[in-house]
């Protein structure tokens, strides 16, 4: 099978400053200032070509950090990350400009992604529709409710045909009728064997549509199968993360980031 | 060098892009007003209008002399202040043109060094027709085109040249040190006195020389002779001034080597600046 995306050892080091001092003279000196902060330390997966993958874990354990840097958007701070054709990442806050029309929206975006005229002028109907904007498709984007943004920039992103989707947490707003549509679409890509990723808290929606699953946690991974193995793994977890007290789950993340040090100690 | 290379490639490859998102970018900046891209050529003219009011009326300035000729202060204002405007959205535009639109351009194969141009661009369309409007009043004023105009179209290509050199320094800095397009606002402010736009340099003749010459490094004041001289000389200044013409583009290089090289280097990273 051919991979489409291949994460090697990848590592995202932020940088937490105190204050505005530490930032500068970080900026300036070579001297390293601020605390440094792992969101991913050494994380490796591979996804074969048609893998509909789901990311778990628990907040702030590097999911949206993970399917920033396989989107391209976000540089990894080190490792290596091969993506195998074109990615497209679908989030809540699509990327669209307030005082623009939705249709100037649509436009504005496929230009930027690289269409010429004639292709967009294709797209755009299809687009349309399937946002369901209707008589709104020509009113500034600002005067949009939070639905039907989110429609659009799925309509968006969906329509131009990507090669890897990458879906995060987008299908959580917009009402039933057009989740179930989403969804619809989603399988219709699964056909195709397309590559996507799903990042979401549903469990349901994971079971319902994943094959295999990436569980994160501290910015690691901690398992990665298919959705029988891992999801009742996780679901255990959960039940026991949910019964401890702060202390004991302070005493936990205290545990992870020491983990996450030896992993970073032995990189090194 | 090889990022040099690399800045002007993506300029030409991508001048279709270009040329379309610098007209989204004036339709959606006027989008909220009535009036709509009437504003564009309307608040430079009442700015002219102030300035001349002030130098002109208040002030009592007399006609400044070009080759011989007397050239009434509103008319040589005016060649100077659409250059001026031109140049000042341009650079403040083009400063925070890239941490403003960084979100909006989720992805990385978008290639960056194309957002300043294209916002310098959008400026440029205004400032073709500010030239337009500026090229009549001349003809009914009674300065005739002739010859020399000519230049002009040389001194619009280096004006663009200039302003993306600069804008291609300050939006990097600025996307990682957001104080940088602060202090240039005031700069820029300070620019406006200094580089011949208000007042003709021949009123500093009592003054030593080398204070003449150092207002004369700055390359703005180069640019601002060549347009007032197209519209109301009669000699051929980047011949007749052939060193300043050398200087000129020497600094424009070297600003804009200076840019492609930190613009390339710290392109990956503007995300995390954010």
């Amino acid at each position: 099978m051919e991979k489409a995306i291949i994460v090697s050892n990848v590592t995202k080091k932020y940088k937490l400053y105190k204050g505005t001092k530490d930032r500068l003279l970080d900026l300036i000196t070579p001297k390293s200032y601020g605390e440094d902060f792992f969101a991913l330390a050494g994380v490796n997966f591979e996804a074969e070509k048609g893998d509909i993958i789901g990311f778990i874990g628990i907040n702030g354990s590097g999911k949206s950090t993970l399917s920033n840097i396989i989107a391209g958007i976000v540089p990894e701070t080190s490792g290596k990350v091969t993506v195998n054709g074109q990615s497209s990442l679908i989030a809540v806050s699509a990327g669209l400009k307030n005082e623009l029309s939705g249709r100037e929206n649509i436009e504005l975006k496929l230009l930027m992604l690289g269409f010429n005229k004639k292709q967009i002028k294709e797209l755009e109907p299809e687009i349309i529709e399937f946002a369901e904007l209707e008589k709104f498709i020509d009113q500034p984007v600002k005067s949009y409710s939070s639905g039907m943004k989110s429609r659009l920039g799925f309509a968006i992103s969906v329509n131009v045909d990507p090669d890897i989707l990458i879906i995060d947490e987008a299908l959580s707003v917009g009402d039933k009728a057009f989740a179930e549509k989403s969804l619809n679409k989603m399988k219709e890509f699964k056909q195709k064997g397309k590559t996507m990723i799903f990042v979401s808290h549903s469990l349901g929606q994971m079971k319902e549509f994943c094959e295999k699953i990436l569980w994160l946690e501290f910015g690691m991974v901690k398992d990665f199968g298919t959705v029988e193995e891992v999801i009742p793994k996780y679901e255990d977890f959960l039940n026991q993360w949910k019964k401890m007290d702060n202390k004991e789950r302070n005493e936990y993340r205290e545990k992870g980031f020491e983990r996450q040090k030896e992993i970073l100690f032995q990189k090194s | 060098m090889k990022s040099a290379i690399q800045v002007l490639k993506e300029q030409f490859n991508h001048f279709y892009l270009v040329r379309r998102l610098s007209l989204y970018e004036i339709k959606s900046k006027n989008k909220n007003n009535y009036l709509g891209m009437l504003w564009e050529v309307l608040n430079p003219s009442i700015q002219i209008l102030i300035y001349w009011f002030v130098f002109g009326a208040l002030l009592g300035r007399a006609p400044v002399e070009i080759d011989g000729k007397e050239i009434s202060f509103i008319y040589w204002l005016m060649a100077g202040f659409i250059l001026w405007t031109f140049f000042f959205q341009s650079i403040i535009h083009g400063s925070k043109s890239i941490y403003t639109r960084l979100r909006m351009l989720s992805k990385m194969n978008f290639p960056m060094s194309i957002i300043p141009s294209y916002v310098i661009f959008s400026q440029f369309y205004v400032h073709l027709v500010m030239l337009g409007i500026s090229i009549i009043v001349f003809q009914f004023a009674g300065y005739y085109i002739n010859v020399y105009f000519v230049q002009l179209f040389y001194y619009i290509f280096a004006a663009v040249c200039l302003t993306f050199a600069i804008s291609l320094i300050t939006s990097t800095l600025s996307t990682m040190i957001r104080d940088v397009h602060l202090l240039l606002a005031s700069v820029l402010r300070m620019m406006l006195y200094v580089s011949g736009v208000l007042w003709p340099l021949s009123i500093l003749k009592e003054y030593p020389p080398i204070i003449l010459t150092i207002i004369k490094l700055n390359p703005l004041y180069y640019l601002m002779e060549g347009y007032r001289i197209s519209f109301f000389g009669s000699e051929w200044y980047l011949i007749t001034h052939w060193q300043y013409t050398l200087y000129f583009w020497v600094v424009i290089l070297v600003l804009f080597l200076i840019g492609a090289t930190l613009h390339v280097k710290f392109r990956r990273h503007f995300i995390d600046y954010l």
